[in-house]
């Protein structure tokens, strides 16, 4: 889900200028549909009629029973009972535990995304330069990407364990680590280093995006005197914020909805200082049956996600560049 | 693992010759690597691969490490027996865990290949009136998180006794999903559109022009769907956990987590096997990134600028 906004994203852009131009020069300009029209347009409906009936079927009834369900009290044995806006008032208003899950997702994607992109800004920078050895960096950066969320869960349970790798290497540098999954203050750093292990997709993606910049900027910056820190902020970052603003929109679509993370390691414990939303809305359908309440949750989130993916396209006209605007 | 630090995969797109790093031409200061440029890199390549390390050492060491948790990140054991007893010894059927993964994840490919090629050429090659507004639906279905669709589709299986079954997990693949059909959509829009025209004026009809003209041209995009759907399904948490519930039909990524929580309240999760269940879990998809790379990187110019994993 989170990478299907994002490739509309770029898709919507790449694609407005082609159609603008008109595509592959219409074969016939058609008032009205001729016969060979009309065999076409039927073999077009029949050739998407599995989207279509998907569509109908999983997406489009699902997403008007949801709107019904969340008005409603139902555990799915016995009929509903329709509750008018309860669930919805319920969620913020009775809940504490939801407004605790909504704090902790924020909060676990305000320090999860920004801090991977930041360290796959940096760590791009880096192997952009000339470095031997460059293949084996990335390599190794990018192969932690490839591990599935259950294994990475499975070996961040023992990197995290008290006495385990990541609290000897504080020790190493006289640090007394906490106990991370098992302190309430410490459960969601926890969470954030283990998407942290992650930085490398981001880094491939920005360092494929650098390689991209014109040779010239940055002989014509030098030339000018200005050092490798001016040229990163005036030249490479201008040039990727395009890459980095799609990778923002799918971090962030990505970390409000974890799931699996706080389901095997944390159990959204302790005291709940680790539950989100998804988990929240996870327990309450398959765990209480209250598949109103929990269905009301799902459109909570769907609003606090839109709201989000809205403000940071609203802030990206002050900071995102386009080469096409220019030109 | 071995192999794939030896050889080079990792980058999505990689020009032949990056700015910069010209053969004659002279390093830029911006270019220059200095030697604390190698410490960094050198450091954080260790701290990423630290994990991966542990997780082979603790698969590798024996029953009473595990349960002491000794365990060291460099191996000191060397018990690849785990490798085997990890099918026998944990009480749980994990070879069929493997078999249900291969078999989801198999499916859910294969229906996303044939469904969105299928849509995606339509989409690309045939004219309707109302064409235009659907495929403006197909974009906005992108944005509806799965959230808000997963309660009442449970029910809707539920209802159709598929509970316990792999076809909630398969069947809606055979439907296409709004981002395979994108893909194969702009794909096909870039092909050019003369082979069929002339297959037209030779009488084949648009199934046999997708069959015979356009389906074999679309196979980059078509493998990276396959492999995309394959590392999506392969390693998919929640829909199992959602809809599987023996042990005779659970893929092995919602296995794992069985196994850790299974055993009794005394006793710890065997954590060797666990972490050999992992390594199962995992090379698969880096053997399938490592053959499939090139495939992805065409889905990533397929989909404009923008990339994905």
């Amino acid at each position: 889900m989170a990478a299907d906004l994002g490739a509309v994203l770029g898709a919507a852009r790449a694609q407005s200028p082609r159609r603008a131009g008109g595509r592959r020069a219409a074969r016939l300009p058609r008032p009205k549909l001729s016969r060979r029209g009309r065999t076409e347009a039927r073999f077009f409906w029949l050739f998407i009629s599995p989207w279509l009936v998907g569509f109908v079927g999983f997406l489009l009834g699902p997403m008007i029973a949801s709107v019904y369900i969340s008005l409603t009290e139902w555990d799915s044995f016995t009929p509903p009972v329709f509750v008018g806006l309860d669930n919805y008032v319920q969620a913020l208003t009775g809940d504490p535990v939801f407004w605790k899950a909504l704090w902790n997702t924020f909060f676990y994607a305000a320090v999860s995304v920004p801090l991977g992109l930041a360290v796959g800004l940096w760590l791009a920078n880096l192997l952009n330069k000339k470095v031997r050895g460059r293949k084996f960096f990335r390599t190794m950066i990018y192969l932690p990407t490839l591990v599935p969320l259950v294994a990475t869960a499975m070996v961040f349970k023992m990197v995290l364990a008290p006495s385990g790798p990541l609290n000897d290497l504080l020790g190493v540098l006289g640090i007394q680590g906490p106990d991370w999954l098992l302190d309430p203050l410490w459960v969601k750093p926890a969470l954030v280093v283990l998407s942290a292990w992650g930085a490398g997709s981001a880094t491939v993606l920005l360092l494929s995006a650098m390689n991209g910049i014109p040779r010239e900027f940055y002989e014509a910056a030098e030339i000018d005197g200005a050092g490798p820190f001016r040229q990163f902020w005036s030249i490479t970052f201008p040039q990727i914020t395009p890459i980095i603003f799609f990778n923002l929109i799918m971090g962030l679509i990505g970390a409000f909805q974890i799931f699996s993370q706080v389901y095997i390691l944390t159990q959204g414990g302790p005291d709940n200082a680790s539950q989100m939303v998804v988990p929240l809305l996870f327990d309450q359908a398959f765990g209480f049956y209250h598949f109103g309440y929990a269905s009301a949750v799902a459109w909570l989130l769907f609003v606090v996600i839109i709201g989000f993916t809205a403000l940071a396209f609203r802030t990206s006209r002050r900071w995102v560049f386009y080469e096409t605007e220019v030109r | 693992m071995a192999a794939a630090t030896q050889a080079p995969p990792a980058a999505v797109a990689e020009p032949a010759v990056a700015p910069g790093r010209g053969a004659t031409a002279r390093t830029l200061k911006a270019f220059k690597a200095s030697p604390a440029t190698y410490a960094v890199l050198l450091i954080v390549s260790a701290v990423f691969f630290v994990p991966l390390i542990l997780m082979v050492s603790i698969a590798l060491a024996s029953d009473q490490t595990s349960a002491q948790n000794a365990f060291t990140v460099i191996p000191t054991e060397f018990l690849w027996s785990n490798f085997s007893d990890v099918f026998t010894a944990t009480g749980l059927p994990v070879g069929r865990f493997v078999l249900n993964s291969v078999i989801i994840a198999t499916l859910s490919a294969v229906g996303q290949v044939l469904s969105s090629s299928l849509v995606g050429y339509a989409f690309a090659r045939l004219r309707a009136p109302g064409k235009n507004v659907m495929f403006v639906v197909v974009l906005a279905t992108m944005m509806i998180p799965a959230q808000i669709t997963m309660i009442p589709q449970f029910l809707l299986f539920k209802e159709l006794g598929w509970v316990n079954t792999y076809l909630p997990l398969i069947v809606p693949s055979f439907f296409s999903n709004a981002f395979n059909v994108f893909l194969v959509r702009q794909f096909v829009s870039r092909i050019p559109s003369e082979m069929d025209e002339a297959a037209q004026v030779d009488g084949l009809g648009y199934f046999g022009i997708y069959r015979r003209i356009v389906l074999p041209m679309m196979w980059p995009i078509l493998t990276a769907i396959a492999i995309f759907t394959l590392t999506h399904a392969w390693g998919d948490f929640m829909g199992p956990l959602i809809y599987l519930n023996s042990e005779e039909t659970m893929p092995l990524a919602l296995g794992l987590q069985y196994m850790t929580s299974t055993s009794n309240a005394m006793q710890l999760p065997p954590w060797n096997l666990v972490m050999v269940g992992s390594i199962m879990l995992t090379l698969p998809m880096i053997v399938v990134y490592y053959l499939g790379q090139k495939y992805l990187y065409e889905m990533n110019v397929s989909v404009g600028s923008a990339g994905v994993k």
